[in-house]
């Protein structure tokens, strides 16, 4: 255990958009196998945060270790950023992100998606990335829709292909930023089955999400956000079962 | 059959003057235009003024006017600094502007302010997602922009570039003011020695004609090659 290192850890992260604090001091640590998944409100910070664990936003405050490797951070006349932006992009490729609205490349196929950034970014051979993603889309179920472009696709099609490629990179994490949130209610069912099957393979995964039973039914961790800060977190027997703090309460209750 | 008397060689060497004249000022005038959207973009302020200031000035002064002060203000201070040379240093070097360099300096000059906006535009239309995604995955700025950026905005530039291209092709028409012996001038000088202007004027016409058909065309399967997965509009 001592020799393997942590795939992800945050420590006190602050972010602020003006003179909004929107993260006012956030950690979480990300072992081997954990499913962390990360609710609240809108307006809760939980995507930001998510977004500041691979610099899609910079965090105003806080450390960043990735694989046991800490990103180094200046003050530049913009605001605190990375020292070494190849570094940031070598611990990119190791964490795959999974967006709300997909994101497929609009001009590339489906496969061409997948084995863009395997091929581009870790070098691997061409045909050897063809397989692996022919691979994958077996997996998700979209073996024949491997020469489609996004477009061409349905939302949950796409969510799943954005998921294909995110596992073609072998991450050490998946960050998911509320992946079922665009979608219609009948093709949530199928992304989250692919996301369970990922959980219950022993993938690390830290998940925004506003599915409450997804969350109770994978997650290791629970953490519950409000106003920027953790108001509550645990294994989700205990948050989401049993919380302790009024507001959770009231966020958990049913709304009708 | 068209007599060109004996001016049908100098009248196709002058159309080579021109395509060629014409395709490297587009060269020139893709690179600055998209470096000037990328400084206009850029959150350097300095950049931004100066992209500004080079864009305001350029399509603020008619194009004839530009090409002169180029031409003769560029070889006078070129004078300037050889001299300055010479004078203290004791170096003897002289450059002549060379007509056919300053008509491509010029006209790309010219045409990389109207490149810069259009390509700026094509850039602030990609969606910022497809960007996101490509950082997201690692990818270097560089790699982001020749496989992401790059491809996507060319969908939206591809219209006011071809726009663009058509324009310049004619604004070639005006470095024969600067002695360069492009078609345009060597039909002038044979309709003055022959005084028939319609036998070299039409000809002239029907290949810029010609050239902008073929640029057409292929402007229309670049827009297919970068449309594609964006449907059929």
């Amino acid at each position: 255990m001592a020799d393997t290192p942590i795939p992800l850890e945050v420590r006190n992260i602050k972010k602020r958009f003006g003179d909004t604090e929107v993260l006012k001091g956030l950690s979480l640590t990300a072992r081997k196998g954990d499913v962390i998944t990360l609710i609240g409100a809108s307006g809760s910070g939980k995507s930001t945060f998510l977004r500041c664990m691979n610099l899609l936003e910079q965090p105003d405050e806080g450390d960043l270790i990735v694989h046991g490797e800490e990103i180094r951070f200046k003050q530049t006349r913009y605001g605190r950023e990375p020292a070494d932006w190849k570094q940031v992009v070598r611990m990119r490729a190791k964490l795959s992100m999974v967006f709300q609205s997909f994101n497929l490349w609009a001009h590339m196929t489906l496969l061409e998606n997948i084995i863009e950034a395997p091929v581009h970014v870790l070098g691997k051979p061409k045909k050897e990335a063809i397989e692996h993603a022919r691979a994958l889309l077996e997996r998700v179920g979209l073996t024949a829709r491997a020469d489609a472009y996004p477009a061409q696709m349905s939302g949950g099609q796409q969510q799943r292909g954005a998921i294909a490629r995110a596992l073609a990179m072998d991450p050490e994490v998946m960050l998911f930023d509320e992946p079922t949130s665009a979608l219609d209610p009948e093709l949530v069912g199928d992304v989250l089955k692919v996301m369970h099957g990922l959980a219950d393979e022993g993938r690390t995964m830290v998940v925004v999400t506003h599915e409450m039973s997804f969350a109770r039914d994978v997650s290791s961790e629970v953490i519950y956000l409000h106003q920027g800060l953790v108001e509550e977190a645990g294994p989700p027997q205990d948050v989401l079962a049993n919380p302790q703090s009024p507001r959770l309460q009231q966020f958990l209750a049913p709304k009708y | 059959m068209l007599d060109l008397h004996g001016y049908g060689p100098r009248l196709l060497e002058g159309a080579g003057v021109t395509l060629q004249l014409a395709i490297l000022s587009l060269a020139l005038a893709i690179v600055l235009g998209l470096l000037t959207a990328s400084a206009k973009m850029s959150r350097s302020w300095l950049l931004h003024k100066i992209a500004t200031l080079y864009t305001t000035l350029i399509r603020g002064v008619p194009d004839l006017v530009l090409m002169m002060l180029l031409f003769f203000g560029g070889q006078m201070a070129l004078n300037v600094v050889t001299d300055a040379l010479y004078d203290r240093f004791g170096v003897d070097w002289y450059v002549n502007l060379n007509a056919f360099a300053a008509g491509v300096l010029t006209i790309g000059f010219i045409f990389g302010a109207y490149m810069g906006e259009t390509f700026r535009g094509a850039f602030m239309a990609v969606d910022h997602g497809q960007i996101e995604a490509g950082k997201a995955y690692g990818m270097s700025p560089w790699l982001v922009f020749r496989r992401i950026r790059f491809p996507l905005m060319m969908r939206h530039a591809l219209p006011g570039l071809s726009n663009n291209w058509m324009v310049l092709l004619k604004t070639t028409a005006l470095v024969s003011i600067i002695g360069l012996t492009d078609m345009v001038r060597v039909a002038a000088e044979a309709s003055r020695a022959t005084h028939e202007p319609f036998t070299f004027l039409i000809p002239v016409a029907l290949i810029y004609l010609l050239i902008a058909s073929l640029s057409e065309w292929i402007f229309a399967r670049l827009q297919k090659r970068y449309n594609v997965g964006f449907g059929e509009h």
